[in-house]
This record gives C-alpha cells, sequence and structure tokens, in this order.
C-alpha cells in the first residue's frame, strides 16, 4: 500500500510544482523514467520474493538511473544512438521483473 | 537489522511518479513547442507568395503605364515614334508585353493510376525533364511566346525541379501544366519525338497529354528583368 502512496504523492508534487524540463534534457528524464522504473520493479519483486535489502536497492536504484543517463550522454557524444540500447536492456528487464511479480501473485 | 521494505519501496515510488509526470508534460510541451512554429512558417509562405503576387499586379500596370507613355511619346515625332516601334518590338522579343495569336496548347497531367512498385512511381508523374522537352519540342516548331501556367518563358528562365515540385521562374507550379506557344506548326509538334513518346505513355501509364489548336493570349513575364553582368561585345 505505502509503495502505491508515494506513487501518488510523487505525481501530485509533480502536478503541483510543474517542473519545466529544457527540450535538450527531456531525453535524459525520459530515460531516468525508464531505469527508475525498472529499479522499483525490481524492488517490487525483490521485497515478494522476501530478499528486499534497502541498501542494495537504492544503490541500484540510483546506479541503473545514472549509467543508463551516462551512456545516452556517451551517446550523443559520439553519435551513437546508445538510447535504443539502454531502452532495450532494460525493457527486458523490466518484463522479466513484471513476470516475476505475476507468478509471486498469481502464480504460473 | 532488515527494515519493513515499504517505506524505502515508497520513496522511490515517489520519485518514479515525480519523473514520470515530468517527462510525459514535457513530451507534451515539446511537442506544442513545434506544432506553432510549422503553422507560423506556413502562414509565412502563404502570406510571402500574395505579397509576391500583389507586386506581380502592380508590375504589369506599371508596364502597361511605361507603354501608353512611350506611345503618346511616339505621336510627337518621327524620331520618337522609330524610337517607340524599337522599344515596342524588344519588349515583345523579351516577352515583357502580353502576346496573342494562333497557337498551341499542350497539357500535362500526372497519372491517376497508381504505380506498382515505390521505384515505378517516376514514371507516372510529370517531371521537369518532360516539361522541358515539351517545351523545347515547341520551340523548335517554331513558338515564338511561350508560358507555362501562365508564367512567361524569358530569356533567363529556367524549368527545374524543387522536390517533388516543378519550379518555373523561381515560382512553383501545380499540376495540370499547360503550355502555351503561340506560332508553333501542329503537325511539326505532333510529329517531334517528345509528342510520340508521349502518346506511348499515355497508354502504358495513363499520363495526360493532350494538344489543342485556338487563339491564345501568353501573358507577359512577371519577374524582374536584370541583366547586369552580360555586356554586348
Amino acid at each position: 500500500m505505502l509503495p502505491l502512496i508515494g506513487l501518488a504523492i510523487g505525481a501530485l508534487v509533480a502536478v503541483l510544482l510543474q517542473p519545466t524540463v529544457p527540450q535538450d534534457l527531456s531525453r535524459y528524464v525520459a530515460m531516468a523514467v525508464v531505469a527508475a522504473l525498472d529499479a522499483t520493479l525490481g524492488g517490487v519483486r525483490s521485497s515478494l520474493e522476501r530478499t528486499f535489502n534497502d541498501r542494495i536497492f537504492v544503490i541500484s536504484f540510483l546506479s541503473n538511473a545514472l549509467v543508463a543517463i551516462a551512456l545516452v550522454w556517451l551517446g550523443d557524444q559520439l553519435s551513437v544512438d546508445l538510447v535504443t540500447a539502454v531502452v532495450v536492456v532494460l525493457g527486458i528487464r523490466i518484463f522479466q521483473n513484471v513476470a516475476a511479480i505475476r507468478r509471486r501473485l498469481v502464480g504460473g | 537489522m532488515q527494515r519493513p521494505p515499504s517505506l524505502v519501496l515508497a520513496g522511490a515510488c515517489a520519485v518514479l511518479g515525480f519523473l514520470l509526470v515530468t517527462a510525459a508534460s514535457s513530451a507534451g510541451d515539446a511537442r506544442r513547442e513545434a506544432q506553432p512554429r510549422k503553422t507560423e512558417l506556413i502562414d509565412l509562405i502563404q502570406r510571402r507568395r500574395s505579397l509576391v503576387a500583389e507586386q506581380d499586379e502592380a508590375l504589369q500596370l506599371l508596364r502597361g503605364e511605361v507603354a501608353d507613355a512611350q506611345r503618346q511619346v511616339a505621336r510627337r515625332g518621327r524620331l520618337d515614334r522609330a524610337d517607340a516601334d524599337a522599344a515596342a518590338t524588344l519588349a515583345m522579343q523579351a516577352g515583357t508585353v502580353a502576346v496573342k495569336g494562333k497557337g498551341l496548347t499542350v497539357t500535362l497531367k500526372d497519372s491517376a493510376r497508381k504505380p506498382n512498385t515505390e521505384e515505378d512511381a517516376g514514371a507516372f508523374r510529370i517531371h521537369d525533364s518532360d516539361l522541358q522537352l515539351v517545351v523545347n519540342a515547341l520551340f523548335a516548331a517554331g513558338a515564338e511566346a511561350v508560358a507555362v501556367n501562365d508564367s512567361r518563358l524569358v530569356a533567363t528562365t529556367a524549368i527545374r525541379a524543387a522536390g517533388d515540385t516543378i519550379v518555373v521562374n523561381f515560382r512553383p507550379l501545380s499540376p495540370p501544366y499547360r503550355v502555351s506557344a503561340i506560332g508553333t506548326d501542329r503537325k511539326a509538334f505532333e510529329g517531334s519525338q517528345i509528342a510520340r513518346r508521349f502518346d506511348r505513355w499515355t497508354k502504358l501509364f495513363g499520363l495526360g497529354f493532350s494538344v489543342q489548336q485556338r487563339e491564345l493570349t501568353v501573358p507577359a513575364y512577371a519577374g524582374r528583368v536584370a541583366i547586369t553582368s552580360a555586356q554586348p561585345s
């Protein structure tokens, strides 16, 4: 329950503050969202599997986002589309995490 | 040692929610920003086009006034009359006055058929080179004054393509393309290579190609006649 409330609070804060992101940086924010989504789902999964460790979770949450942003930045510098690489890898992990959560909750 | 996971997770979820909304709203901003710029550009182009059209009209009026003034001067003396005649002949040859006479109107149209493949698409459209060949054939068949979609061809005219659009006298044309030519011999034009080819392409690809003989008016050149570098040698 608490995570859902947290999600709602975060969204509410964003709606109230109306943060503006410069257009150049909006890709990085999008990347951070995907990375954060992956880390959060990983956290939900491990807490369901009762292997949750908050230190590991926080570190993975931050490092995921930072690595993703760094990769996108590097790709921009080299004019290589590393965004695709990050999205593919994180996308696969998101699916795996969701599948694991689903198996925990409903089985199968 | 282990605290309940919910609190940390909730914090992470809060960050996630914040980022999600931020990213979504900023993506929307970017789209909204791009939209008005596009319509602004379209507006700008249309305004400039109508400005050009207005000035073309003004130019035609002024040229008419110049011709009238020259005619008035011509009445005064024989020498002036010779000058005015020379000016009138030059204006006709340069294409800065509208002329009328018997001639041909050749109409070219893109095909209405759908091409089978993407590579074939070119064969179903009228290209700048087609228009060039038709104009050349008309001149070869004796044309004295030629206009494409009412844009008079003069010494500095170029028929070219800008993307998919044919541009004559730096004005984009829209199909169908009507080439009016005064003084063309119909038989000579219909015997030309390009006319015979078009007869075949009409059947093969459905291109529109028709020739009409009639009394017609070819308008004056609307652009600026500016020959500054070339000197009589």
